[in-house]
């Protein structure tokens, strides 16, 4: 907690109580959950995580303003989560990888909350949108066929060839078994080749 | 059907370091054309690798610090949640034991005397039961008499309020 000094050059939590004071709370907030990080270490981190995070979000779910949401959602639990991994004990790939379980559990929370509208049915048209030259070859291209897939699959397909997660490491941030995830992997890779390939062949011929 | 290619690895890993499909060798680039699972491979992660570097370009995150204070008020809140649930616990008992003790009382008073009883059953006789009625009856000891019933009605009436307040603050 901030000191705040009194007129009288003396800390609120000097002349006050504890429990006044909020020294009480301070020290049961921190034995109800202590933050794997401080204020510092936990910026950093946040420079180097935010946008991989962002980046996963927003293409899975195909909503910006979702992402946002969600990521900063995904933060805060981070730091109130009494068993986060540690940077300086656990590393910071396993921060990570706790911060996007986090998120794919938020996002299938959100998912399973009834809407008006459907995922399946939130169009990708904001990436394009956004696009400058020299990224649009990629979005024309992944955007209808990503658009065509199911969130599972988009999941799925993001961490490991986006990210460059493992097998074992998707089935930890999707809670899926690590065994059928290379089955699943490997279907939603052969889908998406066919769609990548069927959107390249009028292009091809065109040109 | 799942058995991956030998060739996956290096081809994960050229893609991955953005050099396929420049960096790998004519062999390699061969195998891909005839491969179909190292087709698809190279295919997918380079496009998800694309997209990636562009919409990490796009992201625009907040500051953190925005977060990290967010992340203490929402901890705080959980404490001060720990720590009043136990005294919710206490205001919760100490209510139900003063209503306990205040019907335990009012009753003993009425069975004590018979003034209750006969005051009860005049009460369906009567057309209207009226305070001076029931005061002539002298349901309770003279000696006694409004400063009693006033004070234990009101600590009912202030007790049940404190209580309807509880309800509704908690909701």
């Amino acid at each position: 907690m901030a000191t705040v000094v009194t007129p009288f050059g003396m800390s609120w939590e000097f002349a006050l109580p504890g429990a006044l004071a909020g020294g009480a709370l301070d020290a049961a907030a921190n034995r109800a959950c202590s933050s794997p990080m401080d204020n510092d270490a936990f910026a950093a981190f946040y420079e180097r995580s935010a946008r991989p995070l962002w980046a996963y979000l927003a293409r899975v779910s195909s909503d910006p303003a979702l992402a946002e949401d969600l990521m900063q959602e995904s933060y805060v639990r981070f730091l109130c989560a009494a068993n986060a991994p540690s940077l300086e004990s656990d590393g910071e790939a396993a921060a990570r990888l706790y911060l996007f379980r986090i998120a794919t559990n938020l996002l299938r929370d959100h998912w399973r909350r009834p809407r008006a509208t459907s995922i399946e049915e939130i169009p990708e048209e904001f990436f394009a949108a956004r696009d400058s030259a020299e990224q649009s070859d990629s979005q024309i291209m992944l955007g209808p066929a990503l658009r065509q897939m199911r969130p599972r699959e988009r999941q799925l397909l993001w961490l490991a060839h986006a990210e460059g997660y493992s097998h074992r490491e998707i089935a930890a941030v999707t809670g899926l078994a690590a065994a059928s995830i290379r089955l699943l992997l490997f279907r939603a890779r052969r889908k998406i080749a066919a769609l990548l390939r069927a959107q390249a062949a009028p292009i091809g011929r065109e040109s | 059907m799942l058995t991956p290619c030998a060739y996956e690895i290096e081809v994960r890993a050229l893609v991955a370091h953005g050099q396929w499909p420049a960096g790998a060798s004519s062999e390699l680039r061969a195998h891909v054309a005839t491969c179909r699972a190292c087709g698809d491979l190279a295919l997918v992660a380079d496009a998800f690798q694309r997209a990636r570097t562009a919409t990490i370009a796009a992201a625009r995150p907040g500051p953190a610090g925005v977060l990290w204070w967010r992340a203490q008020l929402r901890r705080r809140n959980v404490a001060v949640e720990r720590l009043t649930r136990p005294i919710l616990g206490a205001q919760i008992f100490a209510l139900a034991f003063t209503l306990v003790v205040g019907v335990g009382f009012l009753v003993f008073e009425a069975l004590r005397s018979d003034a209750w009883r006969t005051w009860l059953q005049q009460l369906p006789q009567s057309a209207v039961a009226h305070w001076d009625e029931f005061r002539a009856t002298g349901a309770i000891d003279p000696s006694w008499g409004l400063l009693v019933v006033f004070p234990t009605i009101a600590t009912l009436l202030l007790l049940g309020a404190v209580a309807v307040y509880m309800a509704t603050d908690r909701q």
